[in-house]
């Protein structure tokens, strides 16, 4: 067994190995990085980093300017103790889950993860070896979270953007910049209509087109011209003059937070659509089941709790790395 | 929209999800309206309009189901086969809601889904199983009624079931007045005669099918039959120019009630139309004692001693008492001040202007000796602070200001009436939650949970407990800088909720202070709001729960001048 430690805000150390996961602590020589959102980037450099080569590019394109080794997925890294690669996440464009092997067993770091994954990302795809130590972010750690398949949501937002477009209305869906504001185009982009994304959105969608992935016919925000398309901005643009010239439109709120019936009043929106980039709790459980590792660590969550209770009930050992 | 059959509850749950989902209350209106005109039978549009409006039973009715949240929590864990505490109660905190927790668990849990298929069951049969549930007092009974009720319900039908159930808000964002409207939508008819009827007869569904039946004009007023309460806005948000049209009296910081008499008949009604009557027997037999004809009062309620009005904290003794005891009852002796009159002489007066209603009003008060606010006129704003100062000096909460020419406005919070309150104190308290806001505040964060220090407190091991929530008093700028702090010292994030490390000291200004032991304080603040943030100041800074108890004695014990001179009320 490995031994893995975790600060606060400082992600994932291994101190045997000297390797972090979403570290930005000063005990590592090498860092790897498993997607590109704030909150796993490292905000110091004090190692070598490692990221897939779209993660490379969004880290650059937000503002990284140290070093960062590109380390495609499938293709291992072997440094004097550990061997580390990376595999499809399903989360966002270039998200990876990190599995680190050494001669003191396995480790398997998900990252952000979902699956079944979003059709605007490499996929989905777990090593094919028995783990013997997995953490696992848990964000929606509750029964009472339990997504739609995609197929319906696809039918909520397609839908929702046509209607809207019929009736003379100005659809705007609120999502993340990166990675949902791209699932939601890519959904979109079979409706054949003009697409405006929010600026901070809009440099990241050329790392997508260079990946092959379709966004449709898009283009950069503009307050003059973006009436009667398909707008996407982050829910804090709303409120901030985003389109506040357009008289007639109508939002929609994609995330899985949008499960909850208060969001609508929080939120003043049309419509609550419950697209989120991780996988739900019947999922998460299930995937535990069929890895069955040796031990599970569960992390990103508010609930802890009732991840390893339902792990329990199932003989599945597990143990968390905040508390 | 049309579903198929309408008389459902399968039906009425999916108007009432959809009323939830649209955005405008005239499109919410609209839903509802075409609803209520395709139920074509008198019982299910009774029914309908009172499930969406009232409850369960008509508030007409004296029948009542009392099913705690606990009895069907935890028959909704045994039903998914999980368990209470692990499971059930988390997922209630994260959403915020047991109904929408049953709803979605129903739904997506294997084990529950094998339990449930839609039957379509009809309004009527809703109805009968309230009334099978009210018949009933055990907590198993209840349970075994409500299980065999969810097995022919589909999960959507139970979460509006429950919130029918619980007569609290069916949160669709439509209350009342909205159902209001859409009956006098669907029927042609004009709102203000709907919402009198709805006014007089106290019942929704009965509005609907005298509405539908062009039987509006039919409708009589009736006695003990509470009406809504008529409101006052604080004088802060409205600009008053035009002093001399209103009248001032002093304003009790008592028990907003209603009392109607017919002669040796009494019934006590509170602000939110409860029958109130056994818990004051004194008024009851005060008011029997006067020879009055057939009258309504509204006034308030205080205890009153040694010719002092006494602190609401003693009144908090008297409230929820079924039966007081003699000691109670010698202890905390209770008075009702009256300051309007409803119904005198067989007929409502609410249309008369406040000058005419006051005159009849003082000259039953003469002839009968009761008491009633003493009133005065006002020429110019510096009488407004002599008489807000001597309120003060009876401990009595600030003034009313009441425009001499309003009608009694019942249900309705607008400018005639006014009150003028002083600010009960403040506190240094610390931010310990904040939670995302809502309406034109969503994205941000902007109400925030307080806590007082109890660090040093042997009673308590944390070091902050919570004390109240607020959600103004500041203004967009100073709510952006907390947004831009709190980034920096979020410890956890439940969902909308982030839990922060002590950091933020706000000045916290409120009301009153009240006793409140289901709080972990045993204190709640009263209208807590942002006096101003004291960025100036540290978690050491803050005031402790002591210091609130401290507070909350010297409100108690405050001198108060007694009613010998210049008093409050009157009698004539």
């Amino acid at each position: 067994m490995l031994k893995i430690t975790k600060a606060r805000n400082h992600g994932i150390l291994l101190p045997e190995l000297g390797i972090g996961l979403d570290y930005s602590g000063s005990d590592a020589n090498h860092v790897f990085v498993s997607h590109g959102h704030a909150d796993h980037i490292p905000w110091k450099l004090r190692a070598s980093v490692y990221a897939t080569p779209p993660t490379k590019k969004f880290m650059h394109l937000r503002g990284v300017n140290y070093q960062v080794n590109a380390l495609d997925f499938g293709r291992s890294y072997e440094t004097k103790h550990a061997k580390v690669t990376f595999f499809p996440a399903g989360h966002i464009l270039g998200s990876a889950m990190t599995l680190v092997e050494s001669d003191n067993g396995n480790l398997l770091y998900t990252g952000d993860y979902r699956t079944p994954p979003s059709p605007a990302t490499e996929g989905f795809e777990l090593p094919d070896v028995k783990i013997h130590q997995f953490i696992t972010e848990a964000t929606f750690s509750l029964p009472v979270y339990k997504w739609l398949s995609y197929d319906q949501l696809k039918l909520e937002v397609t839908e929702f953007a046509e209607t809207a477009l019929e009736d003379g209305h100005t659809p705007v869906f609120l999502a993340y910049n990166l990675g949902k504001a791209q699932e939601i185009m890519h959904m979109v982009r079979e409706l054949g209509q003009p697409i405006q994304i929010h600026g901070a959105g809009y440099k990241l969608c050329s790392v997508y087109e260079e990946e092959g992935i379709d966004l449709g016919n898009y283009e950069s925000y503009d307050r003059e011209t973006c009436e009667g398309k398909i707008l996407i901005c982050p829910s804090s643009a709303i409120g901030n003059g985003f389109a506040s010239n357009v008289r007639n439109k109508r939002i929609a709120y994609c995330s899985g937070w949008a499960t909850m019936e208060s969001r609508r009043s929080q939120l003043t929106v049309d419509k609550l659509i419950p697209l989120s980039d991780h996988l739900d709790f019947f999922e998460l459980i299930s995937l535990c089941e069929q890895l069955a590792p040796d031990m599970t660590y569960i992390t990103h969550t508010p609930n802890p709790d009732v991840v390893k209770h339902y792990l329990d009930k199932r003989n599945l050992r597990s143990g968390f790395l905040d508390k | 929209m049309t579903i198929k059959p309408t008389n459902t509850f399968y039906t009425l749950s999916r108007i009432a999800q959809t009323i939830g989902e649209t955005r405008g209350s005239h499109a919410k209106i609209r839903i509802c309206a075409e609803y209520f005109m395709q139920l074509d039978n008198d019982t299910d549009l009774r029914l309908a309009a009172q499930f969406l409006g009232e409850g369960a039973f008509s508030d007409l009715s004296d029948k009542r189901t009392t099913v705690g949240s606990r009895t069907y929590s935890t028959l909704a864990a045994e039903f998914c086969e999980i368990d209470y505490d692990m499971v059930f109660k988390p997922s209630k905190t994260a959403l915020g809601s047991a109904s929408e927790t049953i709803e979605k668990l129903l739904n997506n849990i294997p084990e529950a889904q094998k339990k449930w298929s839609a039957h379509g069951l009809l309004l009527k049969e809703i109805e009968d199983i309230f009334e099978e549930l009210q018949s009933v007092s055990s907590r198993a009974d209840k349970q075994s009624i409500l299980k065999n009720a969810w097995a022919k319900m589909t999960p959507l039908e139970v979460k509006f079931f429950l919130r029918i159930m619980g007569r609290g808000s069916l949160r669709i964002g439509f209350e009342s007045k909205s159902i209001i409207s859409s009956i006098a939508k669907a029927f042609d008819k004009k709102v203000k005669d709907v919402r009198y009827v709805h006014m007089i007869t106290g019942s929704i569904g009965k509005t609907a099918l005298l509405a539908r039946n062009d039987q509006l004009e039919d409708a009589q007023f009736k006695l003990f039959q509470p009406i809504s309460f008529m409101l006052a806005s604080p004088v802060e948000s409205r600009s008053v120019e035009d002093f001399q049209e209103y009248l001032v009296e002093e304003k009790f910081d008592g028990m907003r009630c209603q009392i109607h008499v017919k002669q040796d008949k009494v019934h006590i009604f509170s602000r939110d139309l409860n029958d109130i009557t056994h818990s004051f027997p004194e008024i009851v037999s005060f008011f029997r004692e006067r020879d009055l004809p057939e009258i309504i009062l509204d006034g308030e309620i205080c205890v009153f001693r040694d010719d002092t009005i006494m602190p609401f904290q003693h009144l908090q003794k008297r409230m929820g008492l079924k039966k007081p005891t003699k000691k109670i009852l010698a202890e905390y002796p209770t008075l009702l001040i009256s300051y309007d009159l409803l119904f005198y002489d067989g007929e409502p007066v609410f249309e008369h202007t406040l000058i005419e209603r006051r005159q009849l009003l003082t000259d039953l008060s003469k002839r009968h000796n009761f008491p009633i606010t003493t009133q005065h006129y006002i020429q110019n704003k510096d009488e407004i602070d002599t008489y807000f100062e001597q309120a003060l000096a009876h401990g009595n909460e600030g003034l009313m200001l009441k425009h001499k020419h309003s009608t009694y406005e019942y249900g309705q919070r607008r400018k005639s009436w006014l009150k003028v309150k002083k600010p009960g104190g403040s506190i240094d308290t610390i931010i310990m939650y904040a939670h995302a806001g809502s309406g034109k505040r969503g994205g941000t964060y902007s109400d925030f949970t307080l806590g007082v220090s109890v660090r040093d407190d042997e009673r308590y091991e944390e070091e902050f407990i919570p004390i109240g929530k607020a959600y103004g008093g500041y203004t967009d700028e100073e709510l952006k800088k907390i947004n831009n702090r709190i980034k920096e010292i979020t410890a956890e994030k439940y969902g909308p909720t982030l839990g922060l490390y002590p950091d933020i000291v706000i000045e916290l200004e409120f009301d009153d202070i009240q006793v409140n032991k289901r709080t972990k304080a045993n204190y709640t603040l009263r209208f807590p709001r942002f006096k101003a943030i004291r960025w100036d100041l540290s978690p050491n800074d803050v005031d402790t729960l002591k210091d609130v108890e401290r507070l909350y004695e010297e409100k108690l014990n405050q001198q108060r001048l007694a009613q010998d001179q210049n008093p409050s009320f009157q009698f004539g």
